[in-house]
């Protein structure tokens, strides 16, 4: 089986054409948004914490929810739980309106009032500046002009320390993801029925060799390979490019091989349809491009409208980019990101068992 | 023991089509058996069921003495097989390939060593891609010895091969042959049945229509020569008639072109002339030719071998 897996990736690196453009897009994308530098175009989100609900409350959620740009977010939640997640890098801002927000009875003023809160992460300096002055305003807006000033409530600006994250760090974990499925979900199919037609599947099956051992060095042959891709990619991005990794870079080379486990099996299930090498590329990409675009290569899917932000919690490679970020981007140690990892573990076994019931060898 | 392959009563159905009908046959150790017949006769079915490949239906198959439904490892590590058609992973030398291949059965001969059986010695560092027709083919009867096998099937090894190269397989095949090796091959070239094989085994349509040696297979037709003629205008039913009277068998060939078999040897030459001249028929040209394993094939199934 050592000596098959060696044959295999004797015969990757000698097949330098296909290699090359394997990993020749995705590189090619990496130097593209290396060199744009386009800084944060994901859109912000907004959690209002009500706890005055009073009219002036619920006119200052309408004021917010009329900026679409902000993102506020519908559900209820509690104030530890927003608070939560600023930290996270999950919640851009969050405003908090305390109980009695806008009491117009005489107050006791020996008690100081409790100011609405406005909590914030440092991604985005500049953007935080724009929102700040917005949420200042309104919450000025909202509060009757004939106030007194010891009545009218102030905002106080929290600002959250989290790690600066530009565009490139993420999109390059998405390029580092793409180059491996592409890789495995074409390559797979296009060789397997290259060597159905030409009949080297039936040779093997005429020797003593035990069928599995061919899979398996097959398997290996492009594991190593994804290993490889990943590698390039990565220093590539981070050396030329200077993208930031923030957790321990090891990581990732494990998350890698398990999301290149599932993209391989599912070669193997397009093989038993292609009769022909390029009717196998075709369905490579057919699979390809529209997984690379709803699970959130370039960009999050969240914002997309009706079932699609569902549709990519339903991919493959949404929970290995999600688990690849997580690490790449928020610092997270490998065991954080286990739900991930247990998502992927079960598409591996899930494509493997279809891969084995519908492979075909003639 | 001296039996290498023994098939008994061997059916092979795809849903309603019966690809072979059943099929009774023994290889004997040390032989050239040889698997005549047209496209679609069922002889690749045979051998992928040999070979393993594929289940019977209905029957049994022993090869080596062991049961191939039982002991098909075994079988296969001791048995030698080309395909037909089958190509060879593009980016490794033919070198590398063999090591490949060796590394899969527990005994194997070196590379080189195969190599220079076959004459490509100088080519162990090439790619199959940049092989002659001829090379490619060589280069498969080497891998197919690569466990130093007691039995090589070859499935149509020559077909597609210029007349030279063909003749230089025959040479391989009678060489590994002479080394002891029991070969099996199939085939639609007569010349090549007849030349090579110690036997044969002539199939149509699933159904194997007889076993023997090519002489004994040719000696059973009564007729010794077919005459064939060119006529200057197609013969009439009369004209047909009469003939029919006079020879076993006519046939139509291409352009006012006969084939007849001739009753009962030389002697009945003399009376298939009278018969012509007596019905005006106007030779353009006669052909006498001794029987061949073509009649033999055209007897037993009524169609022409060739296509």
């Amino acid at each position: 089986m050592l000596a098959f897996t060696f044959a295999n990736l004797k015969m990757m690196a000698r097949n330098r054409q296909a290699t090359f453009w394997a990993l020749f897009f995705p590189l090619l994308l990496v130097v593209v948004f290396g060199l744009l530098d386009i800084k944060g175009v994901g859109s912000p989100n907004l959690v209002l914490v009500d706890q005055a609900d009073t009219d002036a409350s619920k006119l200052l959620r309408d004021e917010l929810a009329a900026i679409e740009f902000l993102g506020l977010e519908d559900a209820q939640i509690s104030e530890s739980a927003a608070r939560g997640r600023v930290p996270d890098g999950d919640l851009d801002y969050l405003v908090i309106i305390p109980p009695g927000f806008v009491d117009l009875s005489p107050r006791d003023t020996t008690i100081v009032p409790i100011p609405v809160t406005f909590l914030y992460n440092t991604r985005d300096a500049q953007r935080n500046q724009l929102v700040d002055g917005v949420v200042r305003n309104l919450v000025a807006k909202v509060q009757p002009a004939n106030l007194s000033a010891e009545q009218a409530l102030p905002v106080v600006s929290i600002e959250i320390l989290v790690p600066e994250v530009s565009y490139f760090d993420s999109v390059l974990m998405g390029l580092m993801a793409l180059g491996i499925m592409t890789s495995a979900i074409i390559s797979i199919p296009v060789r397997i029925s290259t060597y159905r037609n030409q009949s080297i599947l039936k040779r093997l099956l005429v020797t003593p060799l035990p069928i599995w051992k061919y899979f398996a060095s097959e398997i290996t042959a492009h594991l190593v390979l994804a290993m490889v891709q990943a590698a390039i990619i990565l220093s590539v991005g981070v050396f030329v490019f200077g993208a930031k990794i923030h957790g321990n870079p090891a990581w990732l080379f494990v998350i890698v091989p398990l999301g290149s486990l599932v993209f391989l099996n599912i070669g193997f299930i397009l093989s038993a349809w292609a009769r022909t090498p390029a009717a196998a590329s075709g369905m490579g990409n057919a699979v390809v491009l529209p997984m690379m675009f709803f699970a959130g290569t370039f960009f999050s899917t969240d914002t997309f409208p009706w079932i699609f932000p569902d549709l990519a919690e339903g991919l493959p490679l949404t929970p290995m980019l999600s688990a690849l970020r997580q690490v790449a981007i928020d610092g997270a140690p490998l065991w954080e990101t286990w739900p991930q990892l247990a998502i992927l573990a079960g598409w591996a076994a899930g494509t493997a068992v279809v891969a084995a019931k519908v492979f075909r060898f003639s | 023991m001296d039996t290498a392959i023994r098939v008994e009563g061997l059916v092979k159905r795809y849903g309603s089509f019966t690809a072979v009908d059943q099929v009774s046959f023994t290889v004997n150790r040390g032989e050239i058996f040889g698997i005549l017949g047209p496209n679609g006769a069922g002889k690749t079915t045979i051998l992928e069921i040999i070979e393993g490949l594929q289940a019977p239906t209905e029957g049994r198959v022993t090869v080596l003495d062991l049961d191939i439904s039982r002991h098909r490892n075994e079988v296969k590590a001791r048995i030698g097989v080309q395909l037909q058609s089958s190509a060879y992973f593009d980016y490794l030398s033919l070198q590398e390939i063999l090591s490949l291949l060796g590394t899969f059965y527990p005994k194997r001969i070196p590379p080189q060593t195969l190599l220079e059986q076959v004459g490509l010695l100088d080519k162990a560092g090439s790619y199959v891609k940049h092989l002659s027709g001829g090379q490619v083919q060589r280069f498969t009867v080497a891998a197919s010895l690569i466990n130093d096998p007691e039995l090589i099937i070859l499935d149509e090894p020559t077909t597609g091969l210029d007349p030279q190269a063909r003749r230089n397989i025959w040479a391989l095949i009678r060489e590994i042959h002479q080394r002891g090796v029991t070969v099996v091959l199939t085939t639609h070239y007569m010349e090549e049945a007849e030349d090579l094989c110690d036997r044969l085994a002539i199939m149509d349509r699933g159904c194997l229509l007889a076993v023997d040696t090519p002489r004994n297979l040719i000696s059973r037709l009564k007729a010794a020569y077919t005459v064939k003629l060119a006529l200057d205008h197609p013969l009439t039913e009369g004209q047909m008639a009469s003939l029919n009277g006079t020879v076993e068998f006519v046939q139509e060939l291409d352009g006012n072109a006969y084939l007849l078999r001739l009753k009962g040897g030389p002697s009945s030459l003399g009376k298939v002339l009278d018969e012509m001249v007596r019905s005006d028929i106007n030779l353009e040209r006669l052909e006498i030719a001794p029987v061949t394993l073509e009649d033999v094939f055209l007897e037993l199934t009524g169609n022409e071998l060739q296509d």
